[in-house]
């Protein structure tokens, strides 16, 4: 924490320069971790896996979410789980399904919970209240089961039909 | 990469008039990323891809042969595409192939130049679609060959260029588009972009996915595929479910399950989350998979499953992005050793009792025996304690419905009991309390000293608390023998409840009050207002009970007065500060130093034919039951619900939160006096002599 420096460098897996405030790069626990550990060396932190305009994408969140309370205890999260998203998220989570999948991978592995969080959500509210062959068709999924195997299978699910 | 940029300029330049002349063809091949499909269209290699392959690894003749240059008419382009090709293909594909897949070197050094969907060793996700293949191809034929030719070369430049110029050749491609062209991009674009999340990202992130997940949506996924039924019927799913919702109300969904083993929950809870990290494919969960697996006449399932046991495309996906994941925990024996059944086959059967209660299915059976109004009664497993007008408390059987043993030596009715394994101790109104051996019948010995009839009683650890007439509550201890009184109720007091680990009573009385009195200090710290009857019970909820404040209703007629303290302390709870309560208790300074509160919820019912549900640290009213006809004599309540019988000889069920009565049941002749409430069934006693049991059981 020695360093006075407010901004940080990043470095896109494509190559591209980006600069961003340090509490808002924060919000990635990877990233605070690193600085923590080995303090700010003033050049750009390469992020490998992550392109350039996910990378946006990713610091637009936390650049939103710089003042949320941090992430309370794993149990509480569990207690209390619903698939609610706020309405600025919502949003920002109006994106391709390739953006949204590169957007969770970047918030897994920039350990970004709250952005892991709500991508996950958004693919839980792409999942619910659809049947098997609309979820197959939203995500291009090929039907690998034989149809004796389909009929049984929705045989032994029937009890959650309500 | 420099070479690279010079070797597209030069391309892009010379097909800078092809790119022009061919445009509008071109919005339509959106399809033809992948090289499979030039295959198909331009099969068939030639001496010019020979040339091009030699310089190549060898492993990539077949996938990648651009046999198309070979007949170039134009020189120029023959001169500016072959190079590119040259130079890009190897980069592009090279670096994959069985020879090489043993180094992980190698696919470190593969990864970083594809992205997933573009790695030759992973199965794409987008499958080719060959309807539109064809349709490709037919209209690809009706062309002239040398305009067939300049398409190739394009599709050819494209397909093998590496992504940075990749996105170059597309934001050309755009810029020249003119709007329905773009409109046709952006339907087409829509339709390619489907990732199927689940198989893509890895198993922690799907289970993170899944746990989002309402019970029917689970059960709809698990029949998506076989990689999705994996996850979606694993234990790290359905152990998640089992605690959100048994034993509580789900916040998602506002459904709650009867309760099992909690401590079963818990300790399967650190298993469950190594599993989650260490997640794989091969390792399904031990129900679901297996009796498919087995049942399944198809000897095409195991060799599948053996398919997926090898080094999988679907599996190498998920390892980039968490290289962390080992192939297989070793403890895995273990873990299917000591598991008896699949968390979805618990949470199933929960659900079933659940939904009975929700719709009123149950099995009824009734106890006849005794002679007078039955007034108190208790059940643990297959044991019903019933106490009766009759003098006598009677021991059943609720399996069998069969009567074991009746106790006798009170004067005079009994009007309340409580029973645990070695003791039952019974209140009557000859005044005295007794203390039996129910299993045998003995009376072991009979205690003294209320001035009144004994009419409520409530034993918890070493404290014992009788209610009576005489407008007292005492408490006796059984550690030290003491004893005391707690004075203040102005007329009979019905109902107490003893809270050990707030070391508080509650107590209900026919002065229309309920009290909460501390057991340090033996004064009363609250009196509830609201009820313009006599209250007959008060039943603390479980300190899990979750009540979301904005369901309470805005009752200003209920309040409750804080005994000898001054400090409205109650703005602080409202807030919610519960934390705070630990420095400075809203039940006064006896609480401040790290003493556990009261329960925070109540619920009493009275003769003003009402239930209340009571906030205790505020004393607030939070909603008002209406429903019964007469006076609510009988009460027993969870987490889950409230079950309330009267004196109009009704049953009925309450959802706590919404206020909401659930279900009535009649059957009754008389009164119901007693409530017994259980986690799949409740019992019910009544003035007409008799007990009946509802069980909802699947």
């Amino acid at each position: 924490m020695s360093s006075s420096n407010p901004t940080l460098v990043f470095m896109s897996s494509d190559g591209v320069e980006i600069t961003v405030d340090r509490d808002v790069a924060e919000r990635s626990l990877l990233i605070k971790n690193m600085l923590e550990d080995l303090g700010e060396t003033g050049e750009a932190i390469p992020i490998p896996n992550v392109n350039e305009a996910v990378l946006k994408k990713v610091i637009e969140w936390c650049a939103h979410h710089k003042n949320d309370p941090a992430s309370t205890g794993d149990d509480d999260d569990s207690r209390r789980k619903t698939t609610d998203i706020d309405e600025w998220d919502q949003k920002f989570m109006q994106v391709d399904q390739e953006m949204l999948f590169e957007i969770i991978l970047a918030a897994n592995y920039l350990d970004i919970k709250g952005l892991l969080d709500v991508g996950c959500k958004t693919v839980a509210n792409m999942i619910k209240g659809k049947s098997p062959e609309e979820i197959r068709k939203t995500f291009n999924i090929q039907n690998d089961f034989t149809p004796e195997e389909e009929d049984q299978i929705r045989r032994e699910n029937e009890w959650a039909e309500e | 990469m420099e070479a690279g940029d010079r070797s597209l300029r030069e391309a892009s330049d010379s097909s800078q008039t092809f790119l022009m002349k061919m445009a509008e063809p071109t919005g339509n091949h959106s399809d033809l990323f992948q090289q499979t499909s030039f295959q198909s269209i331009f099969g068939g290699a030639s001496d010019d891809s020979e040339e091009i392959e030699t310089d190549a690894d060898s492993n990539l003749r077949k996938p990648h042969s651009f046999g198309d240059t070979a007949t170039t008419p134009a020189k120029l382009v023959n001169e500016n595409v072959a190079p590119f090709l040259v130079k890009h293909i190897p980069e592009q594909y090279a670096p994959l192939g069985p020879r090489r897949s043993g180094k992980p070197d190698d696919l470190s050094l593969a990864s970083s130049k594809f992205c997933y969907r573009h790695r030759p060793d992973v199965k794409c996700r987008r499958q080719a679609d060959e309807p539109s293949m064809d349709k490709l191809q037919k209209e690809l034929e009706t062309l002239p060959p040398s305009d067939q030719q300049g398409i190739a070369h394009v599709w050819s430049l494209f397909s093998a260029a590496p992504a940075k110029h990749r996105k170059l050749i597309l934001q050309g491609i755009m810029a020249q588009c003119c709007f329905p062209q773009l409109s046709f991009v952006s339907a087409t674009v829509r339709d390619l972009i489907r990732i199927d999340f689940l198989t893509a990202l890895p198993p922690e992130i799907s289970f993170k996915i899944l746990c989002y997940l309402d019970t029917t949506s689970l059960c709809k996924a698990a029949q998506v595929s076989r990689r999705w039924r994996a996850l979606a019927d694993d234990d790290v799913v359905w152990h998640r479910m089992c605690e959100q919702h048994i034993h509580r109300k789900c916040k998602k969904c506002g459904w709650g399950l009867p309760l099992l083993e909690r401590k079963r929950l818990r300790e399967a809870k650190r298993e469950i989350e190594m599993r989650a990290t260490n997640w794989d494919v091969r390792s399904p969960s031990p129900g679901g998979d297996e009796s498919v697996e087995s049942a399944s006449p198809l000897p095409e399932d195991s060799s599948s499953l053996k398919r997926k046991a090898g080094p999988s495309e679907e599996t190498a996906v998920v390892k980039r992005h968490c290289p962390s994941v080992e192939p297989q925990p070793p403890e895995d024996d273990n873990y299917f050793k000591t598991r008896y059944r699949p968390w979805k086959e618990v949470y199933k059967d929960r659900f079933k009792v659940g939904s009975n209660w929700k719709y009123g299915r149950c099995s009824t059976k009734v106890f006849k025996g005794h002679t007078n109004g039955v007034m108190c009664l208790q059940f643990e497993d297959n044991i019903l304690a019933t106490g009766s007008y009759d003098a006598t408390i009677k021991i059943w059987d609720t399996e069998t419905g069969e009567e074991l043993r009746t106790l006798r030596g009170h004067a005079s009715g009994i009007r309340c009991l409580q029973f645990d394994d070695t003791k039952l101790i019974s209140g009557s109104m000859d005044r005295c309390l007794k203390v039996w051996n129910w299993r045998t019948g003995e009376c072991i010995s009979t205690y003294t000293g209320h001035r009144g009839g004994v009419i409520g009683l409530h034993f918890d650890a070493t404290i014992l608390a009788s209610a009576s007439v005489d407008k007292t509550v005492k408490i006796w201890n059984f550690e030290d023998k003491s004893t005391f009184l707690l004075r203040g109720h102005t007329d009979w007091v019905n109902a107490v409840r003893v809270d050990t680990r707030s070391r508080t009573v509650f107590s209900a009385s026919d002065d229309c009050t309920v009290r909460l009195w501390d057991l340090d200090s033996k004064t009363c710290i609250r009196t509830f207002h609201g009820h313009v009857g006599q209250v007959q019970q008060v039943i603390p909820l479980p300190r899990e009970f979750e009540f979301e404040d904005h369901d309470a209703e805005c009752d200003n007629d209920n309040v409750s007065t804080i005994s000898g303290d001054t400090e409205p302390a109650s703005l602080q709870a409202a807030l919610g500060l519960e934390s705070n309560a630990a420095q400075t208790s809203v039940f006064g300074p006896a609480f401040d130093n790290g003493r556990p509160a009261p329960p925070r919820y109540i619920v009493t019912s009275a003769l003003d034919s009402t239930i209340r549900l009571w906030e205790t640290t505020t004393g607030r009213c939070l909603r008002t039951f209406f429903g019964h006809l007469e006076g609510v004599w009988a009460l027993g309540a969870d987490t889950l619900r409230i079950v309330s019988g009267a004196e109009d000889r009704m049953v009925k069920i309450w959802d706590p939160r919404t206020g909401k009565c659930e279900s009535t049941f009649t059957g009754h002749s008389g009164p119901v006096t007693c409530i017994g409430l259980g986690d799949s069934r409740f019992a019910t006693g009544s003035e007409d002599c008799e007990v009946r049991m509802y069980s909802f059981r699947s």
